[in-house]
C-alpha cells in the first residue's frame, strides 16, 4: 500500500528519532547503546532514567495536548485564529501566576503549577457563563472571551509594570512556558489527568466534524449544538488546564499544529485530530531539545523556542502550497 | 425613507459624539495635580503669555492629550480596516505583526549599545521602522502563491511572524534584566513624557491615514462583504488588501512608535462601533475613529487621577474602563447569535 499522507507518516517517524536525541544531546553525551546494553555508569543512568526521558515525554505528551486542545478550538469557534486561549485560558493562567509569583515570593514553586490552573478553569468558566443566554453562540464566545482575556491581562501588566524586577523576570519565564521540572510523578499526573477527554475527543470527533459547519447546519442534521459546544469547551479547558498546571504557558503550538496538521491530512477530524497532537508533540519536542542546547547551559524556555521553530515551518508550508483549504 | 432617517440619526449622534470629544479633551487638559480653569487652557493655547500654568498646559498636558487623541483615532481606525480586510473578528492592528516589530526593534536599540548610540536614541523612528518592516513582511508572506492574499493567509502569516519577534524579544528580556526594567512600562502602552516635538513628528502620517481611511469607507464595506461578494462587484481583493495593509502599517505604525504597543483599542472599538452601529464599514470607520480617540483620552485621564501615577501604563487602563463596557455590549447587544 503506497502512503497516502507521506508527511505525516514521515512526522511519525521523527518522534523515535527525535526522542533518541533528546536522550543522548546536552551537556553530557551519553553512549545509547551502552546503556541498553547495561553497561553504562550509574550517572549516565540518572542523566538519561530521571532527567532527559521524563523531559522528552513530557514534551511530547504537552504538546500532543496543546495540538489537540488548539483542535477542538478552531473547530467550535470556527476561527482559524482560535486557540486554547481564546477562551481566557491564557490571561487566566498568567494572572493567577503573577499573583503567585509577585505576591507570594516564598510558596510560589509549589502553587504556582495549580494557581495555573485555577486561574485557567475559573476564566474559562467565566467566559462561558457569561456568553451563555438561552443557548450559547461562538460569536459572542469570542468577543466575551476578548474582553475578559483583555481585562485579566490588564492585571498581569499591572504586576509587570509596578513589581520587583527580579520578580518580574521569573514572572515572565513563567509565562513563557517551559518543562525544566519535569519528573516521572509529573508524567504519570498528566497522562491521569488527559486520558479521559482526550478518549472524549476522539469518540466525538463526528460531532467536531458537524459544529464547524455552522449552528444552523449542525442542529438540520440532529445535532444538540449547545451541548456539544458545552461539553468541547470544557475538555479544551480540561486538557489546556493540565498543560498548564506541568509547563506553565505555552502558546503558538495549539494554533499551529492545527494548521500544519490540516495541510497535511485535510479537514476531517478523524484524522486531523491524531495528527495535530503528532504535529504539536513533534514540535514542542524539538522546542525542548533545542532550547536546552543551543545556547547550553543557559536554557532557553521552550515555549519561545516553539515559535522559533514553528514560524519558518509554517512561512514555508505557505511558501509552498499554491490551494490553501480553509 | 427609514435608511435615510437612519442616517440622519447616526450622522447626528456621531456629531454629539465629536462634541463631547472637544469637551472632554479640553478637560483632560485642565485636569491634574494642579487643576486649571477652561479659560485657562483657551488662553494658554491662543494668548500663550509665558506664565507656568501656561507652560504647564502647553509642554505637558496638551501634547499628552493630543497624543492620546492621535493614538487612539489611529488605533481604532485601523483596527476597524484590519477587520473588514480580514473578515475575522479576532483581527487587530497587532495582528499585522506591528506591536510585535516595533517592541523588537525598540528592545534591540537598547540591549545593543552599538545599534542604540547611532540612532541617537530616536526610539520613536526606531519602533515606526520595526513596525513598518514587520507589517510588509506579513503581507509578503500572506500574498505569497498563485492565490494572493487571502484573509487566512494574512490572517495566519501575521499570528506567526508576531509570534516569532516577541519570542526573540522575550528571550532578549529574560536575559538582560537592565533593559527590561527600562522598556517595561513601554512595552504596555504609555502617553507620559510625550512632547510637543513628538506629536508633530508623528500627527502628519495619522492624519493622511485618517482622511484615507474615511475617504474610502465605502470601499471597506464592500471589502467586507467578503472576496466572492466584492469580487463581484468588481473591487480588486489583491489590490484593495495592499492597500488596507498601508493604511493599517501608516495608522498603527505611527500609534505604536508615540505611545508604544497599545492594546484593546485596535481590537475592541471597531466591536464597540459594530454592536452599536451595525455592520455598514461606512458608519463603524468615522465611529471608530471618535470613539478610539475619546477612549483613549479618557482612560489616561482616569488613569493618572485615580491611580495618582503620571505613569500608570495607558494600556492597562484602557482595558480595565473597556473592558467591562465591551462585555456588556457583547452579552447583550450582539445581533444575530
Amino acid at each position: 500500500m503506497t502512503p497516502r499522507y507521506p508527511a505525516i507518516s514521515l512526522a511519525a517517524l521523527l518522534v523515535p528519532a527525535l526522542l533518541l536525541a533528546s536522550l543522548m544531546l546536552g551537556d553530557q553525551h551519553v553512549d545509547i547503546a551502552a546503556l541498553l546494553k547495561g553497561e553504562a555508569t550509574a550517572e549516565a543512568r540518572i542523566i538519561v532514567l530521571d532527567l532527559r526521558l521524563p523531559r522528552a515525554l513530557m514534551a511530547l505528551l504537552a504538546g500532543m495536548a496543546l495540538g489537540i486542545a488548539g483542535t477542538i478550538a478552531q473547530a467550535v469557534m470556527r476561527n482559524p485564529l482560535a486557540e486554547p486561549g481564546i477562551l481566557g485560558i491564557n490571561a487566566g493562567a498568567a494572572f493567577a501566576g503573577s499573583i503567585v509569583i509577585v505576591g507570594f515570593t516564598g510558596l510560589s514553586v509549589t502553587v504556582l503549577p495549580w494557581a495555573g490552573f485555577a486561574g485557567a478553569t475559573m476564566m474559562a468558566a467565566a467566559v462561558f457563563l457569561l456568553s451563555w443566554r438561552k443557548g450559547t453562540s461562538s460569536a459572542r464566545i469570542v468577543l466575551i472571551g476578548i474582553g475578559l482575556g483583555a481585562f485579566a491581562s490588564a492585571g498581569t501588566s499591572v504586576m509587570i509594570a509596578f513589581a520587583n524586577i527580579s520578580d518580574v523576570q521569573r514572572l515572565m519565564i513563567w509565562l513563557a512556558g517551559s518543562i525544566y521540572d519535569a519528573n516521572w510523578d509529573k508524567i504519570r499526573l498528566l497522562l491521569a489527568w488527559l486520558i479521559v477527554p482526550i478518549a472524549l475527543v476522539c469518540l466525538f470527533y463526528r460531532q467536531i466534524d458537524l459544529i464547524r459547519f455552522g449552528d444552523d447546519v449542525a442542529a438540520s442534521l440532529g445535532q444538540r449544538v449547545n451541548l456539544v459546544r458545552a461539553g468541547m469547551i470544557l475538555l479544551c479547558t480540561a486538557i489546556s488546564g493540565a498543560t498548564v498546571t506541568v509547563a506553565g504557558l505555552i502558546g503558538f503550538v495549539g494554533l499551529i499544529a492545527p494548521h500544519l496538521a490540516r495541510r497535511m491530512v485535510g479537514p476531517g477530524h478523524a484524522l486531523l485530530i491524531p495528527a495535530s497532537a503528532l504535529v504539536g508533540g513533534l514540535l514542542l519536542m524539538a522546542a525542548d531539545l533545542v532550547g536546552r542546547t543551543i545556547i547550553a547551559p543557559v536554557q532557553l524556555p521552550a515555549g519561545i523556542v516553539t515559535a522559533l521553530i514553528g514560524a519558518p515551518f509554517l512561512a514555508y508550508l505557505l511558501w509552498g502550497r499554491r490551494h490553501v483549504p480553509a | 425613507m427609514r435608511g435615510v432617517g437612519r442616517d440622519r440619526g447616526l450622522l447626528l449622534a456621531l456629531l454629539v459624539l465629536l462634541g463631547l470629544g472637544v469637551v472632554i479633551a479640553a478637560q483632560a487638559v485642565a485636569i491634574g495635580t494642579t487643576p486649571l480653569s477652561l479659560a485657562q487652557v483657551g488662553e494658554a493655547i491662543f494668548a500663550f503669555d509665558g506664565s507656568r500654568d501656561h507652560l504647564v498646559i502647553t509642554m505637558l498636558r496638551l501634547p499628552r492629550v493630543l497624543a492620546g487623541l492621535l493614538v487612539g483615532a489611529a488605533l481604532a481606525a485601523a483596527g476597524a480596516v484590519m477587520q473588514a480586510a480580514t473578515g475575522n473578528p479576532l483581527a487587530s492592528p497587532g495582528l499585522l505583526g506591528i506591536n510585535a516589530g516595533a517592541a523588537f526593534a525598540v528592545i534591540l536599540a537598547m540591549a545593543l549599545p552599538a545599534v542604540g548610540a547611532a540612532t541617537g536614541g530616536g526610539i520613536l523612528w526606531f519602533a515606526f521602522f520595526g513596525a513598518a518592516i514587520a507589517g510588509f513582511a506579513v503581507h509578503v508572506l500572506g500574498s505569497l502563491g498563485p492565490n494572493g492574499a487571502t484573509p487566512l493567509k494574512l490572517v495566519l502569516a501575521g499570528a506567526v511572524i508576531s509570534t516569532f519577534l516577541t519570542s526573540l524579544t522575550t528571550a532578549v528580556l529574560i536575559f538582560d534584566q537592565a533593559t527590561l526594567d527600562v522598556v517595561r512600562l513601554w512595552t504596555l502602552g504609555s502617553l507620559s513624557g510625550r512632547t510637543v516635538g513628538d506629536v508633530i513628528a508623528v500627527a502628519p502620517f495619522v492624519g493622511i491615514g485618517l482622511v484615507a481611511v474615511l475617504l474610502l469607507r465605502a470601499q471597506f464595506t464592500t471589502l467586507s462583504l467578503g472576496a466572492e461578494i466584492s469580487g463581484g462587484l468588481g473591487q480588486s481583493p489583491l489590490l484593495w488588501r495592499t492597500i488596507s495593509v498601508v493604511l493599517v502599517v501608516l495608522l498603527a505604525g505611527s500609534a505604536v512608535a508615540l505611545a508604544g504597543p497599545v492594546g484593546f483599542v485596535g481590537l475592541v472599538m471597531p466591536h464597540v462601533a459594530r454592536l452599536l452601529v451595525g455592520a455598514d464599514y461606512r458608519w463603524i470607520l468615522p465611529y471608530s475613529v471618535v470613539g478610539g480617540a475619546l477612549l483613549v483620552v479618557i482612560a489616561d485621564m482616569l488613569g493618572h487621577s485615580l491611580f495618582a501615577s503620571q505613569d500608570f501604563p495607558v494600556g492597562v487602563t484602557l482595558a480595565l474602563i473597556g473592558a467591562p463596557f465591551f462585555l456588556w455590549l457583547a452579552r447583550y447587544r450582539l445581533r444575530g447569535a
